[in-house]
């Protein structure tokens, strides 16, 4: 076994901000604001666009020598002021950075504040969340602005009938969508939560507001605490997070699903729909069950024994190492670059024999790679250099893709996006082989 | 006034002809402003990472290390060290106990696995707060693994981009002069010169063509050997001028090189800097020579730019630059398409840099430092611009308003330096400007709405109404 090397080297992860971007990015008129340096929010922007290929703008309280010396308060305050004039937000959502942290501005108390005696709050929403750099990777960043915003937000009135659908990982766009329109054909009620579909793939218009359009509307946010049950979807091996906090405080019953990739997790996923109903599956889903078991069934030769690593967020890579079992193939790494030992405890369950690593670098994946034959990459364009080193075939899923076209609309949850990735995996593995001279 | 959001910019934006051109630059960024500017770690890691054989280690949490991880276009002719990324990854433990045993550690594991010539050790905002005696740490690495192991001080509170650039230079300037070379009479470095998108192919040869050996540039494609030695050139000519004028005052402070700004891109600015060249060693030789390659080189691409400049000539350009050098070769480039340009502006730009703009631009064109999204919108809607000449972050405002963009940022995979480069960037500039995307019906026939096409959004945004500034 190859342990991983003290310095990383090639990193399998982002930081904690990150996460909780793609948390304030899904909320309705929300702008995010890190307490920090300037290049972090400059940064993930960059690595946002890159991805998305959609402007994502960040503020940053651009803190400075001064402020890491006498504390960010100023700063902060000047920046929530300069958020709300310029881009006039209903949200702001605040994520701390390492050096905010690290000088140990206590930000609850500088927004509640801020809050008293600015009269420009008053109609802003402010949810600040803390995600040290140094403290975990970006799926936790995400996790804890997710609870943060319905600590901050959800209140009790009366009951609303319709079910929570938290978004417990990141997942694209088109695959927002899909969620959506998989409740809507169920006919069930629900708050989404984030909501990425429309604010990081926005369409062409003639209207280009400053903070782009959709999102989980702010209502539906407050109103998460009068559902009758909540769904964490790709909250399988995360910590307590949005959901259990609503159960605890709210006495709403939660319920943490895996992702729906692979047969087995989306006939989870629709289980507990059906349950949740009471209705069974409306028949266009059994037909697209249908044509993925199809399409299994047509690649499975292709795929018979393939040695696979799959790496990447922990959620995802759980899935798709699932479907790899459901389709006789080999997956040799299973690894992240999370520390998260209930991630490792699954893997080990869903694919026994197979390295499992968290905490991962490409270093160790690559040299894992090359001493097991490697014969199929699965995950973010991260990876490239891996493929290209070991001349071995790489399916792009997932975040970051900044080198092809598409990060946005890959779909791949539920039997639809399964069936995409059968058939992604299968056709970069036939196009390598042609790739071989005859 | 041409544009008013945030309160404190009022000085940073001015358009020639309302008044004074004093324009308020290299100050921190505004609080809440979306500034484009990234951080003093971002500044010295875009001017050092380019060395190919190098190691850049970064003291710091990982995501320093992952945003900045094969991101610049600089391409390499041999060792591929600089595409990888090396961190600490500093964890909660490291931030209360310190991170210095780590990082011991981490130079000796990665000195003996890689090989290195040598090691350049970034320090991150966490760094600079807990307190970690780099310079120490460094000083013994380097006694016991025999490689120079070179703190940068880098952390990304401690000013703006320009002060990274400095702890570039302070770095690099401990390297040059530790190794012996004598080269051949004439020789020059190439300073501020990071061969992205493999520049230097259009470039290099013609200095060469002249008799003139390149010692060292810095950093594009560069050896950590060639930077030892290039205290032994005669001439340091500094493209960049941002970010290595400081480095090429060290040189000439400290070994008597001088220097000369010159720029290599623009048929004009190409030219400029053959002749400044010959200009200085005052060979007529080596002159007559320039004018040859400029003849020869202008002749072969004159006739496809010619065609270019007739597709996009009199349309309006906005450009928006990290450094004001590239921005006022951009100036010149585009009077050579025969382009108006209609907003100028850089994150780092200095008073010198901003008088040679306003000298440069016609009335009426805006410049603007430290620019944010919402003002450049403003600016892009109210200056009428066809193109938007910036980095990735602009790239798609640019698109979302219908406006056509070129990727002049230290990503872009297009080369766009010499001759051969000019012709490049005058065929980016007319496919994004002549595209057939913008000629599409954002709506179809028969529904209602207003701007019909694309390219019409920009006059349908007029009503985009004042943003709320008190």
């Amino acid at each position: 076994m190859i342990s991983k090397s003290l310095a990383t080297v090639n990193p399998c992860s982002m930081c904690m901000p990150m996460g909780s971007v793609l948390v304030f990015r899904g909320i309705e008129g929300c702008m995010p604001l890190f307490h920090g340096s300037q290049g972090c929010s400059t940064y993930m922007r960059l690595y946002l666009a890159h991805h998305f290929r959609e402007p994502v703008d960040i503020a940053s309280t651009a803190l400075n020598e001064k402020g890491a010396v006498y504390g960010g308060s100023a700063n902060l305050m000047q920046g929530l002021r300069n958020v709300i004039k310029g881009y006039n937000p209903k949200v702001i959502g605040i994520a701390t950075t390492c050096l905010a942290e690290t000088i140990g501005d206590d930000v609850p108390q500088i927004v509640r504040e801020f809050q008293a005696q600015e009269p420009l709050a008053k109609d802003v929403v402010i949810v600040p969340v803390s995600t040290p750099s140094y403290a975990a990777s970006h799926e936790v960043g995400y996790r804890v602005a997710l609870k943060g915003l319905v600590q901050t937000m959800a209140a009790k009135s009366k009951p609303n009938g319709r079910i929570n659908m938290l978004v417990g990982s990141i997942i694209s766009p088109a695959d927002v969508r899909f969620l959506r329109r998989l409740f809507d054909d169920w006919g069930l009620g629900y708050i989404l939560m984030p909501d990425i579909s429309e604010t990081l793939d926005a369409t062409l218009s003639s209207d280009l507001p400053p903070i782009p359009k959709g999102g989980t509307p702010l209502e539906d946010v407050r109103d998460t605490a009068n559902s009758r049950a909540t769904l964490t979807i790709g909250g399988w091996v995360q910590e307590p997070g949005a959901g259990d906090y609503l159960e605890k405080e709210f006495h709403i019953p939660h319920v943490a699903l895996p992702l729906p990739i692979s047969l087995e997790f989306s006939d989870r996923l629709a289980a507990a729909l059906e349950e949740q109903s009471g209705m069974p599956m409306p028949e266009s889903y059994e037909r697209q069950r249908g044509r993925l078991l199809d399409t299994m069934v047509d690649a499975h030769k292709v795929l018979a024994d393939v040695r696979t690593a799959v790496y990447g967020d922990t959620e995802m890579v759980l899935g798709i190492t699932r479907i790899m079992m459901e389709l006789g193939m080999n997956p040799q790494i299973v690894a992240t670059g999370a520390a998260n030992p209930a991630f490792a405890e699954k893997a080990a369950e869903i694919a026994p024999g197979s390295k499992v690593s968290m905490g991962a670098d490409f270093l160790q994946i690559a040299e894992e790679a090359k001493s097991r034959d490697i014969e199929l990459l699965v995950g973010p364009f991260t990876g490239r250099r891996v493929a290209r080193e070991g001349n071995i075939p790489l399916l792009r899923v997932g975040l970051p893709n900044h080198d092809r076209f598409g990060a946005s609309h890959q779909l791949l949850l539920g039997y639809e996006g399964s069936m995409n990735l059968v058939e992604g995996m299968a056709n970069v593995l036939l196009e390598s082989r042609e790739r071989v001279p005859a | 006034m041409i544009v008013k959001i945030f309160e404190g910019r009022e000085d940073h934006i001015r358009q020639k002809g309302d008044g004074g051109l004093h324009l308020a630059c290299n100050t921190e960024s505004l609080a809440g402003a979306v500034s484009q500017r990234a951080c003093v770690y971002s500044g010295a890691r875009v001017v050092l990472n380019p060395i190919t054989d190098a190691l850049h280690l970064v003291h710091g949490p990982i995501g320093c290390a992952s945003y900045t991880w094969d991101i610049r276009g600089s391409t390499s002719s041999g060792p591929d060290l600089y595409r990888s990324s090396f961190s600490t990854e500093m964890k909660e433990m490291d931030v209360v106990f310190g991170g210095e045993k780590k990082l011991a550690a981490c130079l000796q594991e990665l000195a003996e696995r890689y090989h290195p010539p040598a090691i350049f050790v970034y320090s991150t905002c966490i760094v600079g707060i807990i307190g970690d005696d780099l310079q120490t740490v460094c000083r013994r690495a380097s006694e016991e693994l025999k490689i120079p192991v070179l703190p940068v001080r880098s952390e990304g509170f401690r000013g703006n981009k320009n002060e990274g650039y400095k702890a570039a230079c302070n770095a690099l300037s401990k390297l040059i002069g530790s190794r012996d070379y004598q080269p051949r009479h004439p020789s020059i470095n190439l300073l501020g010169e990071y061969n992205v998108a493999d520049d230097l192919q259009f470039v290099k040869p013609l200095f060469q063509e002249m008799g003139l050996e390149v010692v060292a540039t810095l950093t594009g494609d560069a050896r950590v050997a060639e930077i030892q030695r290039a205290h032994t050139a005669e001439l340091n000519l500094v493209q960049c001028s941002g970010s290595m004028t400081y480095l090429a005052k060290i040189m000439q402070e400290k070994y008597g090189i001088p220097y000369r700004k010159i720029s290599f891109f623009g048929l004009q600015d190409m030219s400029n800097a053959l002749r400044e060249a010959a200009k200085f060693f005052a060979s007529e030789e080596m002159a007559e020579k320039a004018e040859e390659i400029i003849l020869r080189k202008s002749r072969e691409v004159m006739p496809q730019i010619e065609a270019y400049r007739a597709k996009v000539a009199g349309k309006k350009a906005a450009i928006y630059m990290g450094g004001a050098a590239k921005a006022v070769s951009l100036v010149r480039a585009f009077q050579e398409l025969g382009m108006e340009v209609v907003i100028i502006g850089t994150q780092t730009g200095n008073r010198e840099d901003y008088q040679n703009i306003a000298y440069l631009i016609k009335e009426g064109t805006v410049i603007i430092d430290d620019a944010n999204p919402l003002e450049l919108r403003e600016l892009l809607i109210k200056q009428n611009a066809d193109l938007l000449v910036a980095g990735v972050k602009e790239r798609f405002l640019a698109y979302k308003m219908g406006i056509a963009f070129c990727d002049f940022n230290h990503d872009r995979t297009a080369n766009f330096e010499g001759f051969e480069g000019m012709e490049n960037f005058a065929r980016e500039v007319s496919i994004t400007i002549n595209s057939p995307v913008w000629q599409l019906a954002l709506k179809r026939a028969g529904c209602a709405g207003r701007g019909s096409q694309l390219s019409s959004m920009q006059e349908v945004s007029d009503d985009i109404k004042e943003p709320c500034h008190s």
